[in-house]
């Protein structure tokens, strides 16, 4: 009992860094990255959540923001590029087509539904394209969910 | 098209490349625009003339595009000529009736334009151009199977181990909804008519 008091503790510690220094990759597929580099530029300024910056390699990122229509060709490489990240990594899907495929989810022939199909997705931020605040929000909600992770009781020392 | 006597160029087409077999389609409508169909093996020749003359030259490329009409394919071609005093464009259009293997020359030697252009042809409809350096896909997955821009196009199911239409995401219903509404449509319009 008083192990696990320390480690809550300890937990909230780790994930109040984590949670204020999430990096995104550079990465966008379409129209919605133009609305996620508006974010990260200076008016609507990603930074002052701690997640402005953008990392050029999956190694280094924490976060995958699939902005954009993932298509067929697409999904393959949205899948190894999310594969090499390291642990922990999270994935907001960005816009309506990442979402469910947008216009092209009932008639089109070379676009994935949802990018939820190929990897495994924490937030969902709809729109076409988002606005800035949608995905500020959508990053505050990610910041809810990493506070509230229990990653050293749970992963760490369960699988010691 | 714009600033192009149509019937004019045809006859210096058919004067100057022999077997060509040009002739303009002018419509009334002045809105709507010209175009001129040549004959599919001679293509090559003609856009060799167009750039090189010296009466009504063209001097940049800016489009090709398919068209499929069921029966048969056409491919479009539109020139242009950039220049201040005369600045003119030009619809040059070749019909090619085997839909199974439809080839046609290219025309990549004179305008070199047209390598990526005649690749996105080849990629939507399937259309060969003899003589490119570089034919295959340049939209699609190299294993992509079909032309996607062909009437009678089948969507697949898969690709790669992906659904493309899970049948937990697609809304049927929604979809039948559309056609029946189109059909009760069109249905009333033959009525009243």
């Amino acid at each position: 009992m008083q192990d696990g008091v320390v480690l809550t503790t300890v937990d909230d510690f780790l994930n109040w860094g984590r949670k204020n220094s999430l990096w995104p990759m550079t990465f966008g597929l379409a129209c919605c990255a133009i609305e996620m580099m508006a974010t990260g530029a200076s008016k609507y300024d990603l930074e002052r959540f701690g997640c402005g910056a953008f990392m050029a390699t999956p190694r280094r990122a924490d976060m995958m923001i699939v902005a954009g229509t993932v298509t067929l060709k697409m999904a393959t490489r949205v899948k190894v590029l999310y594969e090499q990240m390291a642990e922990p990594k999270y994935v907001i899907s960005m816009g309506s087509c990442a979402n469910k495929g947008g216009p092209y989810w009932q008639h089109g022939y070379h676009v994935l539904n949802g990018v939820d199909e190929v990897v495994p997705v924490d937030v969902y931020v709809p729109g076409c394209p988002p606005r800035p605040e949608s995905l500020i929000e959508g990053v505050m909600t990610l910041q809810k969910k990493i506070a509230n992770e229990r990653l050293l009781r749970n992963k760490w020392v369960k699988h010691a | 098209m714009h600033n192009v006597d149509l019937n004019q160029l045809a006859s210096l087409i058919n004067k100057n490349v022999n077997g060509a077999n040009a002739t303009a389609h002018v419509p009334e409508d002045k809105k709507l625009d010209g175009s001129i169909t040549v004959e599919t093996s001679h293509v090559a020749k003609v856009c060799e003339w167009l750039r090189g003359n010296s009466e009504i030259p063209f001097n940049a490329l800016q489009s090709i595009s398919g068209v499929d009409y069921m029966e048969w394919m056409e491919v479009c071609y539109m020139f242009a000529h950039f220049d201040v005093a005369a600045p003119r464009e030009l619809i040059l259009k070749v019909k090619l009736t085997d839909r199974v293997n439809p080839n046609v020359d290219s025309i990549m030697k004179t305008y070199p334009a047209a390598d990526f252009q005649e690749r996105e042809c080849y990629d939507m409809f399937g259309i060969k151009f003899n003589n490119h350096k570089d034919l295959r896909r340049i939209l699609c997955p190299d294993d992509w199977k079909g032309w996607p821009l062909r009437k009678d196009y089948v969507a697949e199911k898969t690709y790669n181990g992906m659904d493309i239409y899970p049948d937990n995401k697609m809304n049927y219903e929604d979809r039948d909804y559309i056609v029946r509404q189109a059909m009760i449509k069109k249905a009333q319009e033959t009525k009243a008519q």
